[in-house]
């Protein structure tokens, strides 16, 4: 494409043995025009991926793509955490391979490149899960916080600082947002560097702190979601229980931010129940005992009283369930 | 003073419609005109007759002798790049003396010699009292879409036993 992408948007792409879906990405990409730079992280692939390939299959000319690579696995965190090291556009947003940006997305470039300064700006997507019920849109699990939040209509809005705790416990997905380059850097905000829940720094940093966020209720990206499959994602061992090291980091952070982070409190422990719940629904047997140990030390070390009536009131399911897993305080 | 029209996605079809036409079904492909033609399982044995009077699309009599898969209308389109396009679309009026239920699709041809379908939501019934029907694909809700194909077609699915139907028009649009 010979004209210049409406926004100064590098976009930054983890990928791991999924040639065939980055290809297709990139394509996507190539001819919605949104990215004036692309960078691939391969993570550990073998073969590894040649640049002159991707550039070849995806139609992207060479000189907008960069080809980096990590010699062995170490997971999407830590290639999202490279590539940033690399951009030099003003804008960053993250995708994973399998993903697609839509047309709405490009609209929304569009609009961010006419507005005032922001830190990050958050979009809806399409969960393929879905479209099993020929429905389009996110979740309503997401939804529901859209709605909360009062942003779920809306081409660009501004978020209040009241919505913002709504809109953070919606699934920490990196690829729903498009940062502003330096935010990330200048405040030190990176991916953990696991294997898996790798975003939850990443998206509660983000949250905690930014000064301008946006919200957009385009659809600016379908997310392929196969249960069961081999990604990251569906992986069920020990290594989830390394999901204690970015939970940890971030109630700390709350804690020290008090009392600016008091109303992310109760949001980000209610998503923490939510998600050990999740982990302990699809962890495999032996690891049980280890998550209960220490999701038993982790709550109790942070929950105070109030945050206990507060969580009990707003996820009640969620707490119900948490308590008789990790032994918590009725 | 002329409006500006956008090119037309298939010229044939108008070409085909605007034409005088009463001819016999062939068995496998009959050719109504430019890009526009029938297309059946050969082993439905097709035959019947098709009619299209001037300003008229299509009125189409299908009696097959054997049992098949599938029986369609096909449509070559000439798209523009599909980046740039929000909705995909078209509008026909239709009657049938029996009630008939049709799907529509959008087909994609792929590298491999293949294709694919993007199917509309909507099914399309034709009754004894003509209707209209109006149907199109929000292209970023067909993520399964390939961005670019060697070829795309509209198929209009018929049944695959003896029906009559009446197509008073078609027109395809994208905006």
């Amino acid at each position: 494409m010979s004209s210049d992408p409406p926004l100064d948007l590098t976009i930054a792409i983890p990928s791991y043995d999924d040639n065939g879906q980055l290809t297709r990405l990139l394509r996507h990409l190539e001819a919605l025009n949104i990215a004036r730079q692309v960078i691939v992280v391969d993570d550990g692939s073998l073969p590894a991926p040649a640049l002159e390939a991707l550039a070849w299959d995806s139609g992207l000319a060479p000189d907008r793509l960069i080809l980096l690579r990590q010699s062995r696995v170490l997971g999407a965190g830590a290639a999202r955490n490279r590539a940033l090291l690399y951009v030099k556009t003003r804008h960053l947003m993250f995708l994973d391979a399998d993903d697609l940006p839509t047309r709405e997305l490009r609209s929304l470039c569009h609009t961010l490149a006419q507005a005032d300064p922001f830190d990050f700006c958050i979009f809806q997507h399409h969960d393929s899960r879905m479209a099993r019920d020929s429905l389009w849109g996110q979740m309503p699990f997401d939804q529901d916080f859209w709605v909360q939040a009062g942003l779920a209509q809306g081409g660009l809005r501004p978020v209040a600082d009241a919505a913002a705790p709504l809109l953070a416990q919606t699934a920490n997905y990196p690829w729903n947002k498009i940062y502003r380059t330096d935010f990330l850097l200048d405040q030190n905000i990176r991916c953990s560097e696991t294997l898996v829940h790798n975003d939850i720094a990443l998206h509660w940093q983000s949250f905690l702190r930014a000064r301008r966020i946006l919200s957009s209720a385009r659809t600016g990206v379908t997310h392929f979601v196969q249960p069961g499959g081999g990604r990251l994602t569906n992986r069920l061992d020990g290594e989830r229980l390394r999901v204690f090291e970015p939970l940890e980091q971030i109630a700390l952070e709350i804690a020290a931010r008090h009392p600016a982070g008091a109303p992310y409190s109760a949001a980000f422990f209610g998503f923490a129940l939510g998600l050990l719940n999740w982990v302990q629904d699809t962890l495999a047997p032996e690891f049980q005992a280890g998550l209960k140990s220490r999701g038993n030390a982790f709550l109790r070390r942070h929950l105070s009283r109030g945050l206990i009536r507060q969580l009990k009131q707003q996820r009640p399911a969620d707490w119900q369930r948490a308590a008789e897993l990790f032994s918590l305080p009725g | 003073m002329s409006a500006l029209q956008p090119a037309p996605l298939c010229p044939g079809l108008d070409t085909f419609t605007a034409s005088r036409q009463d001819r016999p079904l062939q068995a496998a492909r009959t050719d109504l005109g430019p890009g526009v033609f029938l297309n059946a399982d050969p082993a439905l044995q097709l035959a019947g007759s098709y009619s299209s009077p001037a300003g008229y699309f299509l009125d189409l009599s299908a009696a097959p002798a054997g049992s098949g898969s599938w029986f369609g209308l096909h449509v070559v389109l000439q798209l523009p790049p599909l980046q740039g396009i929000a909705y995909l679309g078209f509008a026909c009026r239709l009657a049938s003396p029996e009630p008939q239920t049709l799907r529509a699709s959008l087909r994609s041809g792929t590298h491999d010699g293949g294709f694919s379908d993007c199917f509309f939501d909507k099914h399309i019934l034709a009754s004894e009292r003509a209707h209209s029907h109006l149907d199109a694909l929000y292209l970023d809700c067909c993520p399964d879409l390939p961005l670019s194909a060697p070829w795309r077609e509209l198929v209009l699915f018929l049944p695959c036993r003896d029906f009559d139907l009446n197509l008073m028009h078609l027109h395809l649009f994208a905006v």
